[in-house]
Protein backbone atom coordinates (compact mmCIF):
# COMPACT_ATOMS: atom_id res chain seq x y z
CA UNK A 1 0.00 0.00 0.00
CA UNK A 2 1.24 3.52 -1.36
CA UNK A 3 -0.86 6.33 -0.80
CA UNK A 4 0.73 9.60 -1.36
CA UNK A 5 -0.68 12.17 0.68
CA UNK A 6 -0.45 15.95 -0.50
CA UNK A 7 -0.50 18.87 2.18
CA UNK A 8 -0.55 22.37 2.36
CA UNK A 9 -0.47 24.83 5.56
CA UNK A 10 -0.60 28.51 5.38
CA UNK A 11 0.51 31.24 8.18
CA UNK A 12 0.35 34.90 8.27
CA UNK A 13 3.07 35.79 11.08
CA UNK A 14 2.78 39.07 12.19
CA UNK A 15 6.69 39.53 13.02
CA UNK A 16 9.85 38.70 12.18
CA UNK A 17 10.91 35.91 14.33
CA UNK A 18 7.56 34.50 14.85
CA UNK A 19 7.09 30.61 15.21
CA UNK A 20 4.44 28.33 15.31
CA UNK A 21 2.63 25.03 13.74
CA UNK A 22 1.15 24.84 10.52
CA UNK A 23 -2.47 23.62 10.01
CA UNK A 24 -2.79 21.43 7.27
CA UNK A 25 -5.11 20.44 4.56
CA UNK A 26 -5.13 17.76 1.90
CA UNK A 27 -7.79 16.87 -0.87
CA UNK A 28 -7.66 13.27 0.62
CA UNK A 29 -8.81 14.93 3.72
CA UNK A 30 -12.16 16.51 4.63
CA UNK A 31 -10.75 18.88 7.89
CA UNK A 32 -7.89 20.45 8.95
CA UNK A 33 -5.51 18.63 10.78
CA UNK A 34 -2.18 19.01 12.51
CA UNK A 35 -0.27 15.99 13.45
CA UNK A 36 -0.22 12.99 11.01
CA UNK A 37 -0.52 10.12 13.65
CA UNK A 38 -0.96 7.34 11.97
CA UNK A 39 -1.18 3.61 13.44
CA UNK A 40 1.99 1.08 13.79
CA UNK A 41 3.18 -0.44 11.57
CA UNK A 42 2.76 2.48 8.92
CA UNK A 43 5.67 4.73 7.50
CA UNK A 44 5.13 8.37 6.38
CA UNK A 45 7.86 9.66 4.06
CA UNK A 46 8.17 12.93 3.48
CA UNK A 47 9.80 14.20 0.31
CA UNK A 48 9.22 17.04 -1.85
CA UNK A 49 8.49 20.86 -0.09
CA UNK A 50 7.29 23.65 -1.80
CA UNK A 51 8.11 27.02 0.27
CA UNK A 52 6.28 29.93 -1.00
CA UNK A 53 6.10 33.58 1.24
CA UNK A 54 5.91 37.23 1.36
CA UNK A 55 8.35 36.94 3.75
CA UNK A 56 11.37 35.02 4.45
CA UNK A 57 10.82 31.81 6.78
CA UNK A 58 12.11 28.38 8.24
CA UNK A 59 9.89 25.16 7.38
CA UNK A 60 10.41 22.26 10.08
CA UNK A 61 9.47 19.10 9.83
CA UNK A 62 9.10 17.66 13.56
CA UNK A 63 8.42 14.08 15.08
CA UNK A 64 6.98 13.56 18.50
CA UNK A 65 7.26 9.99 19.49
CA UNK A 66 4.25 10.71 21.52
CA UNK A 67 1.61 12.58 20.56
CA UNK A 68 -0.55 12.42 23.56
CA UNK A 69 1.70 13.61 26.05
CA UNK A 70 0.91 16.73 26.79
CA UNK A 71 2.70 18.64 25.31
CA UNK A 72 3.92 16.03 23.15
CA UNK A 73 8.00 16.16 23.02
CA UNK A 74 8.94 16.99 19.50
CA UNK A 75 12.64 17.03 17.39
CA UNK A 76 13.21 18.41 14.80
CA UNK A 77 13.90 16.04 11.76
CA UNK A 78 14.34 18.21 8.83
CA UNK A 79 14.25 21.58 7.92
CA UNK A 80 14.39 24.00 5.03
CA UNK A 81 14.79 27.65 4.42
CA UNK A 82 13.22 30.13 2.50
CA UNK A 83 15.69 32.37 2.37
CA UNK A 84 13.85 35.50 0.57
CA UNK A 85 10.32 36.39 -0.12
CA UNK A 86 9.73 34.26 -3.66
CA UNK A 87 9.09 30.28 -3.72
CA UNK A 88 11.34 27.53 -3.31
CA UNK A 89 11.39 23.54 -4.58
CA UNK A 90 12.93 21.02 -2.47
CA UNK A 91 13.06 17.17 -4.39
CA UNK A 92 14.50 14.95 -1.60
CA UNK A 93 16.42 11.97 -2.99
CA UNK A 94 16.02 10.82 -0.21
CA UNK A 95 12.75 11.19 2.12
CA UNK A 96 12.67 11.58 5.78
CA UNK A 97 11.16 8.42 6.92
CA UNK A 98 8.76 7.67 10.03
CA UNK A 99 8.51 4.83 11.23
CA UNK A 100 5.21 4.10 13.49
CA UNK A 101 6.08 1.26 16.13
CA UNK A 102 3.49 1.94 18.83
CA UNK A 103 0.88 4.61 16.83
CA UNK A 104 1.54 7.39 19.59
CA UNK A 105 4.31 9.14 16.67
CA UNK A 106 3.33 12.23 15.06
CA UNK A 107 4.73 14.06 12.45
CA UNK A 108 3.96 18.09 12.09
CA UNK A 109 5.71 20.88 9.91
CA UNK A 110 5.85 24.32 11.52
CA UNK A 111 7.27 27.43 11.00
CA UNK A 112 10.05 29.34 12.68
CA UNK A 113 12.71 32.92 11.86
CA UNK A 114 9.95 34.84 9.64
CA UNK A 115 11.44 37.93 8.22
CA UNK A 116 8.47 39.59 9.31
CA UNK A 117 5.16 40.21 9.06
CA UNK A 118 4.07 38.58 5.73
CA UNK A 119 2.08 35.24 4.54
CA UNK A 120 3.82 32.34 4.27
CA UNK A 121 2.88 28.80 3.24
CA UNK A 122 4.39 25.18 2.37
CA UNK A 123 3.13 22.22 0.24
CA UNK A 124 4.69 18.58 0.56
CA UNK A 125 3.85 15.10 -0.67
CA UNK A 126 4.04 12.73 1.99
CA UNK A 127 4.33 9.14 1.15
CA UNK A 128 2.43 6.68 3.60
CA UNK A 129 3.25 3.15 3.48
CA UNK A 130 3.51 -0.55 5.16
CA UNK A 131 6.12 -1.44 2.81
CA UNK A 132 9.58 -2.29 4.20
CA UNK A 133 10.80 -0.65 1.12
CA UNK B 1 3.18 -21.84 -17.75
CA UNK B 2 -0.20 -20.40 -18.76
CA UNK B 3 -1.17 -17.19 -17.23
CA UNK B 4 -4.09 -17.54 -14.79
CA UNK B 5 -5.12 -14.07 -14.76
CA UNK B 6 -4.74 -11.16 -17.28
CA UNK B 7 -3.07 -8.17 -16.60
CA UNK B 8 -6.03 -6.70 -14.99
CA UNK B 9 -6.09 -10.07 -12.26
CA UNK B 10 -9.69 -11.57 -13.90
CA UNK B 11 -9.67 -15.11 -15.40
CA UNK B 12 -9.25 -15.54 -19.28
CA UNK B 13 -12.14 -16.75 -21.39
CA UNK B 14 -11.51 -21.20 -21.12
CA UNK B 15 -9.32 -20.24 -17.92
CA UNK B 16 -9.83 -21.99 -15.04
CA UNK B 17 -11.07 -20.61 -11.07
CA UNK B 18 -10.55 -22.43 -8.13
CA UNK B 19 -12.72 -21.06 -5.44
CA UNK B 20 -11.82 -22.89 -1.81
CA UNK B 21 -14.43 -22.57 1.25
CA UNK B 22 -12.43 -23.09 4.67
CA UNK B 23 -15.69 -24.02 5.92
CA UNK B 24 -16.33 -27.08 3.99
CA UNK B 25 -12.46 -27.83 3.43
CA UNK B 26 -13.24 -28.12 0.56
CA UNK B 27 -13.39 -25.92 -3.31
CA UNK B 28 -15.34 -25.45 -6.38
CA UNK B 29 -13.65 -25.35 -9.73
CA UNK B 30 -15.02 -23.22 -12.70
CA UNK B 31 -14.50 -22.33 -16.09
CA UNK B 32 -14.74 -19.48 -17.44
CA UNK B 33 -16.67 -20.46 -20.58
CA UNK B 34 -17.31 -16.28 -21.49
CA UNK B 35 -16.64 -12.88 -19.99
CA UNK B 36 -19.47 -10.69 -20.51
CA UNK B 37 -17.95 -7.41 -19.94
CA UNK B 38 -14.75 -8.08 -21.82
CA UNK B 39 -13.34 -4.38 -22.66
CA UNK B 40 -15.16 -2.86 -20.00
CA UNK B 41 -13.98 -4.00 -16.79
CA UNK B 42 -13.48 -0.96 -14.93
CA UNK B 43 -16.24 0.67 -12.85
CA UNK B 44 -15.38 3.87 -10.85
CA UNK B 45 -17.81 3.53 -8.68
CA UNK B 46 -17.77 6.79 -6.62
CA UNK B 47 -17.56 7.70 -2.72
CA UNK B 48 -18.41 5.00 -0.28
CA UNK B 49 -21.99 4.74 0.05
CA UNK B 50 -22.24 6.70 3.43
CA UNK B 51 -24.79 9.00 3.53
CA UNK B 52 -23.52 12.50 5.78
CA UNK B 53 -25.21 12.31 9.20
CA UNK B 54 -24.60 8.29 9.08
CA UNK B 55 -23.00 7.27 13.04
CA UNK B 56 -20.30 5.18 12.96
CA UNK B 57 -18.25 3.78 16.04
CA UNK B 58 -15.04 4.17 16.69
CA UNK B 59 -11.74 2.41 17.67
CA UNK B 60 -12.20 3.99 20.74
CA UNK B 61 -14.58 2.74 21.70
CA UNK B 62 -16.78 5.99 21.19
CA UNK B 63 -19.33 6.60 18.07
CA UNK B 64 -18.57 9.64 15.48
CA UNK B 65 -20.94 10.90 12.55
CA UNK B 66 -20.17 10.93 8.71
CA UNK B 67 -19.26 14.39 7.77
CA UNK B 68 -20.40 14.54 4.42
CA UNK B 69 -21.35 11.87 1.63
CA UNK B 70 -18.37 9.52 1.54
CA UNK B 71 -16.19 10.00 3.85
CA UNK B 72 -14.81 8.62 6.48
CA UNK B 73 -13.94 9.66 9.94
CA UNK B 74 -11.04 9.77 11.60
CA UNK B 75 -11.08 6.23 13.69
CA UNK B 76 -14.09 5.28 12.55
CA UNK B 77 -15.35 1.92 11.01
CA UNK B 78 -18.12 0.13 9.56
CA UNK B 79 -20.07 -1.79 12.23
CA UNK B 80 -21.97 -3.21 9.09
CA UNK B 81 -20.76 -4.51 5.61
CA UNK B 82 -21.62 -2.24 3.36
CA UNK B 83 -23.01 -2.91 -0.29
CA UNK B 84 -22.84 -0.82 -3.36
CA UNK B 85 -26.41 0.66 -4.66
CA UNK B 86 -26.85 0.52 -8.25
CA UNK B 87 -26.14 3.93 -10.04
CA UNK B 88 -29.78 5.82 -10.79
CA UNK B 89 -29.34 4.48 -14.88
CA UNK B 90 -29.47 1.02 -13.86
CA UNK B 91 -30.86 0.99 -10.56
CA UNK B 92 -34.21 -0.29 -12.08
CA UNK B 93 -33.20 -2.62 -14.34
CA UNK B 94 -30.35 -4.87 -12.26
CA UNK B 95 -31.64 -7.70 -9.69
CA UNK B 96 -31.03 -5.81 -6.41
CA UNK B 97 -30.64 -2.16 -6.73
CA UNK B 98 -29.04 -2.13 -3.49
CA UNK B 99 -26.26 -4.14 -4.38
CA UNK B 100 -25.36 -3.92 -7.26
CA UNK B 101 -23.02 -7.04 -7.61
CA UNK B 102 -25.54 -9.44 -6.45
CA UNK B 103 -26.70 -11.50 -8.81
CA UNK B 104 -30.76 -13.66 -8.54
CA UNK B 105 -30.58 -17.23 -8.24
CA UNK B 106 -31.56 -17.76 -11.65
CA UNK B 107 -28.06 -16.53 -12.57
CA UNK B 108 -26.52 -19.68 -11.82
CA UNK B 109 -23.73 -19.92 -14.63
CA UNK B 110 -22.79 -16.38 -13.51
CA UNK B 111 -20.37 -14.79 -11.44
CA UNK B 112 -18.94 -11.65 -10.71
CA UNK B 113 -15.04 -10.91 -9.78
CA UNK B 114 -14.54 -7.98 -7.77
CA UNK B 115 -11.41 -6.36 -7.51
CA UNK B 116 -12.14 -3.31 -5.54
CA UNK B 117 -9.90 -0.28 -4.99
CA UNK B 118 -10.52 2.22 -2.56
CA UNK B 119 -8.92 5.67 -2.32
CA UNK B 120 -6.86 6.83 -0.21
CA UNK B 121 -5.66 2.97 0.68
CA UNK B 122 -4.85 4.11 4.04
CA UNK B 123 -8.45 2.92 3.94
CA UNK B 124 -9.19 -0.77 5.87
CA UNK B 125 -11.16 -3.21 4.05
CA UNK B 126 -12.56 -6.25 5.20
CA UNK B 127 -14.82 -8.92 3.04
CA UNK B 128 -18.37 -10.51 4.08
CA UNK B 129 -19.74 -13.87 2.68
CA UNK B 130 -22.63 -13.16 3.36
CA UNK B 131 -22.74 -9.66 4.49
CA UNK B 132 -23.97 -10.02 8.26
CA UNK B 133 -21.35 -12.83 9.28
CA UNK B 134 -18.37 -12.33 10.72
CA UNK B 135 -15.87 -14.37 9.71
CA UNK B 136 -12.57 -14.03 10.80
CA UNK B 137 -10.68 -15.58 13.31
CA UNK B 138 -7.94 -15.88 15.46
CA UNK B 139 -6.57 -18.96 17.07
CA UNK B 140 -9.58 -21.32 16.11
CA UNK B 141 -11.79 -18.49 16.63
CA UNK B 142 -10.97 -17.59 20.23
CA UNK B 143 -10.88 -14.23 19.09
CA UNK B 144 -13.07 -12.70 16.68
CA UNK B 145 -10.99 -10.31 14.15
CA UNK B 146 -12.16 -8.06 11.08
CA UNK B 147 -11.71 -4.27 9.89
CA UNK B 148 -12.91 -3.42 14.12
CA UNK B 149 -10.07 -4.97 15.40
CA UNK B 150 -6.41 -2.83 15.09
CA UNK B 151 -3.40 -4.28 13.58
CA UNK B 152 -5.21 -7.73 12.60
CA UNK B 153 -7.88 -8.53 9.97
CA UNK B 154 -8.05 -6.74 7.58
CA UNK B 155 -6.16 -5.11 4.10
CA UNK B 156 -5.62 -1.51 3.38
CA UNK B 157 -6.48 -0.42 0.02
CA UNK B 158 -8.13 -3.48 -1.68
CA UNK B 159 -10.25 -6.52 -1.50
CA UNK B 160 -10.94 -9.16 -3.46
CA UNK B 161 -14.35 -11.26 -3.60
CA UNK B 162 -16.50 -13.73 -5.92
CA UNK B 163 -19.99 -12.77 -5.71
CA UNK B 164 -22.05 -16.05 -5.64
CA UNK B 165 -25.72 -15.86 -6.63
CA UNK B 166 -28.18 -14.55 -4.34
CA UNK B 167 -25.69 -14.22 -1.51
CA UNK B 168 -24.93 -10.72 -0.61
CA UNK B 169 -21.43 -10.31 -0.16
CA UNK B 170 -20.58 -6.91 1.82
CA UNK B 171 -17.65 -5.27 2.35
CA UNK B 172 -16.58 -2.87 5.75
CA UNK B 173 -14.14 -0.17 5.93
CA UNK B 174 -12.09 1.45 8.58
CA UNK B 175 -9.97 4.64 9.09
CA UNK B 176 -7.43 4.20 11.92
CA UNK B 177 -5.49 7.47 10.99
CA UNK B 178 -5.91 10.31 13.62
CA UNK B 179 -7.66 13.30 13.31
CA UNK B 180 -7.99 12.65 9.00
CA UNK B 181 -11.64 12.21 8.04
CA UNK B 182 -10.69 11.05 4.80
CA UNK B 183 -12.70 11.50 1.22
CA UNK B 184 -13.01 7.91 -0.47
CA UNK B 185 -13.50 6.85 -4.25
CA UNK B 186 -13.88 3.48 -4.72
CA UNK B 187 -13.39 1.82 -8.28
CA UNK B 188 -13.96 -1.79 -8.84
CA UNK B 189 -12.25 -3.65 -11.59
CA UNK B 190 -14.29 -6.67 -12.30
CA UNK B 191 -15.38 -9.82 -14.45
CA UNK B 192 -18.63 -10.74 -15.70
CA UNK B 193 -18.46 -14.70 -16.22
CA UNK B 194 -20.25 -17.41 -17.41
CA UNK B 195 -19.11 -20.36 -15.92
CA UNK B 196 -19.30 -24.48 -15.87
CA UNK B 197 -17.81 -26.94 -13.61
CA UNK B 198 -15.82 -28.85 -15.86
CA UNK B 199 -17.38 -32.21 -16.04
CA UNK B 200 -13.92 -34.42 -15.88
CA UNK B 201 -12.83 -35.32 -12.64
CA UNK B 202 -8.89 -36.07 -13.38
CA UNK B 203 -9.41 -31.96 -14.59
CA UNK B 204 -10.31 -31.27 -11.33
CA UNK B 205 -7.93 -33.53 -9.65
CA UNK B 206 -5.18 -31.77 -11.44
CA UNK B 207 -6.29 -28.70 -10.62
CA UNK B 208 -6.87 -29.67 -6.59
CA UNK B 209 -3.81 -30.94 -6.63
CA UNK B 210 -1.69 -28.26 -8.35
CA UNK B 211 -1.13 -29.93 -11.31
CA UNK B 212 -3.10 -28.20 -13.59
CA UNK B 213 -3.14 -24.11 -14.33
CA UNK B 214 -6.03 -22.41 -12.46
CA UNK B 215 -6.53 -19.05 -10.26
CA UNK B 216 -7.20 -20.10 -6.70
CA UNK B 217 -9.28 -17.39 -4.51
CA UNK B 218 -9.86 -18.90 -1.18
CA UNK B 219 -12.99 -17.17 -0.20
CA UNK B 220 -13.09 -16.08 3.37
CA UNK B 221 -15.91 -18.38 4.42
CA UNK B 222 -15.30 -19.60 7.68
CA UNK B 223 -18.72 -19.88 8.94
CA UNK B 224 -21.48 -22.02 7.62
CA UNK B 225 -24.81 -19.79 6.55
CA UNK B 226 -27.83 -21.46 5.46
CA UNK B 227 -27.70 -18.46 2.51
CA UNK B 228 -24.60 -19.97 1.29
CA UNK B 229 -25.45 -23.18 1.59
CA UNK B 230 -28.57 -22.89 -0.16
CA UNK B 231 -26.95 -21.66 -3.28
CA UNK B 232 -24.70 -24.54 -3.22
CA UNK B 233 -27.33 -27.23 -2.69
CA UNK B 234 -30.06 -25.91 -4.71
CA UNK B 235 -28.36 -23.63 -7.52
CA UNK B 236 -25.20 -25.24 -8.28
CA UNK B 237 -26.85 -28.80 -7.26
CA UNK B 238 -23.83 -29.91 -4.98
CA UNK B 239 -25.27 -32.81 -3.24
CA UNK B 240 -25.11 -32.88 0.53
CA UNK B 241 -23.50 -35.33 3.53
CA UNK B 242 -24.70 -34.45 6.60
CA UNK B 243 -26.64 -32.12 6.54
CA UNK B 244 -23.56 -29.97 4.38
CA UNK B 245 -22.59 -29.12 0.85
CA UNK B 246 -20.31 -31.55 -0.54
CA UNK B 247 -17.76 -30.37 -2.50
CA UNK B 248 -14.70 -31.09 -4.27
CA UNK B 249 -11.99 -32.40 -1.65
CA UNK B 250 -8.77 -31.69 -1.15
CA UNK B 251 -7.35 -35.09 -1.65
CA UNK B 252 -3.78 -36.49 -1.69
CA UNK B 253 -2.15 -36.87 -4.11
CA UNK B 254 -2.33 -40.65 -3.86
CA UNK B 255 -5.88 -40.86 -3.68
CA UNK B 256 -6.49 -40.15 -7.15
CA UNK B 257 -8.48 -43.34 -7.57
CA UNK B 258 -10.68 -42.20 -4.70
CA UNK B 259 -10.88 -38.31 -5.42
CA UNK B 260 -12.01 -39.52 -9.38
CA UNK B 261 -14.80 -41.87 -7.78
CA UNK B 262 -15.97 -39.52 -5.51
CA UNK B 263 -15.88 -35.97 -8.02
CA UNK B 264 -17.78 -38.67 -10.77
CA UNK B 265 -20.76 -38.87 -8.19
CA UNK B 266 -20.70 -35.00 -7.69
CA UNK B 267 -20.58 -33.65 -10.77
CA UNK B 268 -23.51 -36.61 -11.79
CA UNK B 269 -25.68 -34.39 -10.11
CA UNK B 270 -24.04 -30.39 -10.95
CA UNK B 271 -26.32 -28.09 -12.77
CA UNK B 272 -24.08 -25.42 -13.64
Amino acid sequence: MRWLLTVRGEASPSASGASGDFTLGSPDVSNTFTWIRLERGLKAKVWARRLEGTTSFRLLVQFSPDTTASPPPTSTVDSAHLASPGALELEKRRPVVIQYSTGLEGVKFAYSDTGGAGKIAFVAEVEVTDEDE
Amino acid sequence: MDRVVDELGLVPEGGLMTLYFPCYESAIVFRVRSRDNKGFEAFDYGPLPLPAGTPLPTYEGTSTTVPADGVLPARSYTRDALTFPAPAFMSTSVFDKNDVFRLSKDDADTLFHVRLFVHPPLVRVEVRIPSNVPQYGFQRRRASVGVDTLWIGAKRGSAEAVHLPQVQTGYRFGNDAYWMDLRTFVRFVFGEYRVEVPRSPELVFDVLTKRAPSYWLTLPVFIRTDALEEVLTKCYGFPTVDGRPRLFKLYRADEREKALKDYAEIMKQLRV
